[in-house]
């Protein structure tokens, strides 16, 4: 439509997170007071079937080598005792190995896998070049007129992950906005300065076989980011990605 | 009865039935059974609201999930959400046998129990929907699935339990 030139460029940016595999480790007070909840119920508690039944086989057993009652106890004896069932699932659990929270990558720091920080969310950052200068930004693309801003932060993604990534986009409205004006060199008329709208996305399958078109790009968590954005980004990002 | 509820006074005495209220009170409807209607509301432009929708939490561990549906709900009435209904799914029971065979067949059984908790919503802004689900999926604890989903009447009657005589008169009659 004729409608007056806005001065401002949009951009559409995406904030893909992986959410965490694992659940973080309790706090000191946490675990105190799970310890003692779990104090509480043991001395609360009744006995279960299992253990009812363990103590009848004690005492069958414990009858059985003082006087011979062998006979008439006999009848309803079972094969399995509730003690070698005990005994089997012990077995079964030593066997049992879980696989581990801390994994290689965390230990060798390698910001480029997935596997890093399992119990936090991780997002992508990438290298960009804007102006003249390369920056560390989340994944942006420039707005063109006639598609939603939700779509231009699909094609960001698109355009740095490859297509067919599984990755669900939350919702139509964006999380935040940054906006910045362009030094007064290249402003004109027309481009005073630029806003970039972030959207947030979940990352649902955990391998990316696809190849990554640009090769500088990192998943950190929100702690980390303070090592890569500029201050005024790194603020309106933090107001909308939860820890 | 209304007359001896009260406390208790002689009969000729002119304080007899002095506590007497429940004739003061306004008549209540009597109780009746019926289905509820659903209700669906969604506005298109920028002011999108969400009709009712199912939280729905299934799990092994009893505690774990019923814990985490009152946190929900309790979550929803400080962010003033109206919430419709919480309920429970009947349980599902599974056996689970093992067949080993090292010379003798053993069977080993183990009986697991699934359990599942449903919370209802209704008036959800879908500028405040994806925060909430971020929210509820970052607090989730560990071995509870989470679903969310819009209500349907085929949810609702998954509720009720099916009348076999009631369907085989109705057959007979027809």
């Amino acid at each position: 439509s004729a409608a007056a030139r806005r001065p401002w460029r949009l951009f559409g940016a995406m904030c893909l997170l992986r959410l965490p595999r694992i659940t973080q480790p309790l706090e000191k007070e946490e675990e105190e007071v799970a310890a003692l909840m779990e104090q509480i119920e043991l001395e609360k508690s009744l006995y279960s079937d299992h253990e009812m039944r363990k103590l009848e086989e004690e005492e069958q057993l414990k009858r059985k080598m003082e006087s011979l009652y062998d006979e008439d106890e006999a009848r309803g004896k079972t094969v399995i005792m509730a003690q070698d069932l005990e005994e089997k699932w012990e077995q079964k659990f030593l066997r049992f190995k879980a696989a581990p929270r801390i994994t290689d990558a965390d230990k060798s720091n390698d910001r480029k896998s997935l596997n890093r920080k399992l119990d936090s969310n991780l997002m992508l950052l990438v290298k960009q070049k804007i102006g003249n200068q390369e920056l560390w930004l989340l994944p942006q693309v420039e707005w063109q007129p006639g598609e939603t801003l939700r779509s231009t932060a699909e094609r960001a993604m698109a355009t740095f992950l490859g297509d067919h990534i599984q990755a669900k986009v939350l919702g139509n409205a964006p999380y935040g906005i940054y906006k910045y004006k362009f030094p007064r060199a290249i402003r004109t008329e027309n481009n005073v300065g630029a806003k970039v709208f972030f959207f947030k996305a979940f990352l649902q399958s955990s391998d990316l076989s696809q190849a990554e078109l640009k090769a500088d790009y990192l998943w950190v968590t929100k702690k980390e980011l303070g090592d890569y954005l500029q201050s005024e980004y790194l603020k309106k990002v933090n107001r909308f990605v939860l820890d | 009865d209304a007359l001896l509820a009260s406390h208790r006074s002689y009969r000729s005495r002119p304080t007899h039935g002095i506590g007497r209220f429940k004739y003061l009170l306004p008549k209540e409807a009597p109780k009746r059974r019926k289905e509820k209607v659903q209700m669906k509301e969604i506005s298109a432009g920028t002011e999108y609201q969400y009709g009712d929708i199912n939280i729905q939490m299934t799990s092994y561990d009893l505690c774990l999930v019923e814990h985490f549906a009152q946190y929900v709900h309790r979550l929803c009435n400080r962010l003033s959400i109206r919430v419709n209904e919480s309920y429970a799914m009947p349980t599902k029971t599974n056996e689970v046998l093992f067949l080993e065979e090292r010379g003798s067949k053993m069977q080993l059984d183990a009986v697991l129990t699934t359990h599942q908790r449903v919370v209802q919503i209704r008036g959800l802004s879908s500028t405040f929907a994806p925060i909430l689900l971020e929210i509820i999926q970052s607090s989730q604890p560990e071995g509870v699935h989470l679903l969310m989903k819009q209500h349907t009447e085929a949810d609702f009657k998954s509720r009720l339990k099916a009348r076999p005589e009631l369907e085989e008169l109705l057959a007979e009659m027809s």
